[in-house]
């Protein structure tokens, strides 16, 4: 932050502040309602994740992946433990892979209708934010029914799953899609196309494709901009390869590529390839297979490291294992999405209005919970 | 000029598509309504009692319990533990596998495993408890577990269990028994056997 000049006042906005999405504290000087520099000051949740797992073996990171990104913790699961698979060399069976696959998708529905949601908030529309969270309690309903917790999984295991599918779960979710996607348009109507929505977010902090590339940005803020970057489609983990699905770009269809509206509109069609996967895995889903099937008795990877990447609903979420040939990690490092993606704040909310910047950073779509860790 | 109408024009329809969606909703809020008064009546939890071998699986999260009669002391669940929140302590009996009765001790568990310790501290923290869940599945005597579920049968649901005191929270399974109680407990057994 450089010297603040005579007409210039400094603002601080949080740690508490509702629209920061946690505790986040934005340090912003502004000139009259001109915003004209931002220093995010992070670590109020800063949890040591990185150096607890040096005290603790393979099996207990896991509890605290969830709890990095607590949104879309399925997500992080999957993450650590396709990472750890790549290290130990261990092959799962194929209904492991396709149950992984049906819970990162479903909680990346999650993840995306509670951004939406809560970007809408933000901006001032509440109803849809009420509407958004009737429809994601119904797949935390499913994942309660799947491993009894509603957000803080535990589920995924480095080698299968802590639990199979009860009794009557494809149905469940056939029943879930069914009634959820004719509620996408009820959405698009409500807020997507309104006015003054638009009016809010079109042309506002635009983030050219250069600018996010080289910040790092990625996940949906990348799409947003109009680069077609998916770890889906582009380096495909897991069994991501065999499923066909688009890549949502945006496309300023209301303003500029790479406005807010299109970084929220990319979420809104993520979901519907979301959709189209889930219905594609639950037809292929294998019958046969056990879960506990390819768990190690002893978690004890050989001695080397390994990065992996995987597509979060926030974007590349990366884990790099060093391991000394201990039953704990020698070190671990997690690449945070949304660490990247707040970074690039200060450089696209220069010169917008203060009520702007906080539709910028909604669209941005953080969660401190893994930016701090 | 036009350009100025157009948008108060589309402002204007977009918003009415937008009441018109809310106005759906509240016309149909008899039937689609989702708020429940939340202490009188409650969701109803999924039902888990169906589709696997429960033998493998604890498909619930809820409080932990410790059935302590046939816990053995092998400290295999505060090794599992992530956040450390069990804490176990063991004094080594004499005589293997046999009762005492006046500390209430059973030797022989419910599988039928000769006790080799008396746990004389078990306590698990539940505001430290992450509700993970693996703690329960090393154990050998199947004797730690989530309350509910498929456990039902061992011990009812216990789903909110606030406190008014954080130290009430601290649950405490085991009786406190020093060295010597024990020692003096075996001596009069073995006094009376002879």
């Amino acid at each position: 932050m450089g010297i603040v000049k005579g007409d210039q006042m400094v603002l601080n906005i949080g740690p508490q502040h509702p629209s920061t999405h946690g505790v986040l504290r934005l340090k912003v000087v502004t000139d009259g309602e001109i915003v004209s520099d931002i220093e995010p000051i992070i670590g109020y949740l800063h949890r040591c994740f990185e150096k607890h797992c040096e005290n603790s073996t393979y099996e207990q990171v896991i509890p605290f992946t969830d709890r990095c990104d607590y949104i879309a913790s399925m997500n992080n699961n999957f993450g650590y433990v396709v990472a750890m698979e790549k290290l130990m060399e261990i092959k799962v069976p194929d209904r492991v892979e396709y149950i992984r696959v049906i819970m990162a998708e479903l909680n990346r529905i999650a993840s995306h209708l509670l951004a939406l949601g809560v970007y809408g908030l933000d901006v001032g529309a509440f109803t849809p934010f009420l509407y958004m969270f009737r429809d994601r309690e119904r797949i935390l309903d499913i994942f309660e029914l799947t491993c009894g917790a509603r957000l803080l999984y535990n589920y995924m295991w480095v080698g299968g799953l802590s639990h199979d599918l009860p009794v009557g779960f494809v149905e469940t979710v056939y029943g879930f899609l069914d009634y959820f996607e004719p509620k996408l348009k009820e959405y698009n109507e409500i807020l997507t196309y309104n006015k003054i929505f638009i009016e809010r977010t079109a042309d506002v902090g635009v983030l050219p494709p250069e600018v996010a590339i080289s910040y790092g940005v990625s996940g949906p803020n990348l799409r947003g901009s109009g680069v077609k970057w998916d770890l889906r489609k582009d380096e495909p983990y897991s069994v991501y390869e065999r499923f066909d699905f688009d890549i949502p770009i945006g496309e300023g269809t209301v303003g500029t590529t790479g406005d807010c509206w299109d970084r929220f509109y990319v979420r809104m069609l993520e979901i519907t390839e979301s959709a189209k996967i889930l219905r594609q895995a639950l037809k292929d889903l294998p019958q046969d297979g056990d879960v506990h099937q390819a768990i190690p008795k002893k978690i004890r990877p050989p001695k080397g490291s390994i990065y992996q990447r995987t597509e979060s609903p926030r974007g590349d979420l990366a884990y790099y294992i060093i391991s000394d040939g201990s039953p704990q990690p020698y070190r671990l490092k997690m690449r945070s999405p949304a660490f990247t993606a707040l970074s690039v704040l200060n450089e696209i909310s220069r010169g917008w209005m203060l009520s702007d910047v906080i539709a910028i950073l909604g669209s941005l779509d953080i969660v401190l919970g893994e930016i701090d860790r | 000029m036009g350009n100025y109408l157009g948008n108060i024009w589309e402002t204007i329809t977009t918003m009415l598509t937008g009441m018109r969606v809310t106005l759906q909703h509240l016309l149909s809020i008899r039937r689609n309504n989702v708020t429940l008064q939340y202490p009188e009546e409650r969701w109803p939890r999924p039902e888990r009692n169906i589709g696997f071998d429960h033998s493998n699986y604890n498909v619930i999260r809820s409080r932990l319990h410790v059935d302590i009669d046939d816990c053995i002391g092998c400290l295999k669940c505060e090794r599992a533990c992530p956040v450390d929140c069990i804490k176990i302590e063991t004094v080594k009996v004499p005589n293997r596998g046999e009762d005492i009765r006046s500390i209430g001790h059973t030797g022989i568990t419910a599988n039928g495993t000769k006790k080799a310790m008396v746990v004389s501290r078990f306590d698990i923290d539940m505001t430290e408890c992450c509700y993970c869940n693996l703690c329960t599945y090393p154990c050998p005597e199947e004797c730690i577990y989530m309350t509910g579920g498929p456990n039902s049968e061992k011990h009812e649901i216990d789903y909110e269990f606030s406190e008014y005191d954080r130290n009430d929270l601290i649950f405490r399974f085991a009786k406190k028994v020093s060295d010597e109680e024990i020692e003096s407990a075996t001596s009069v057994s073995s006094g009376e056997e002879s």
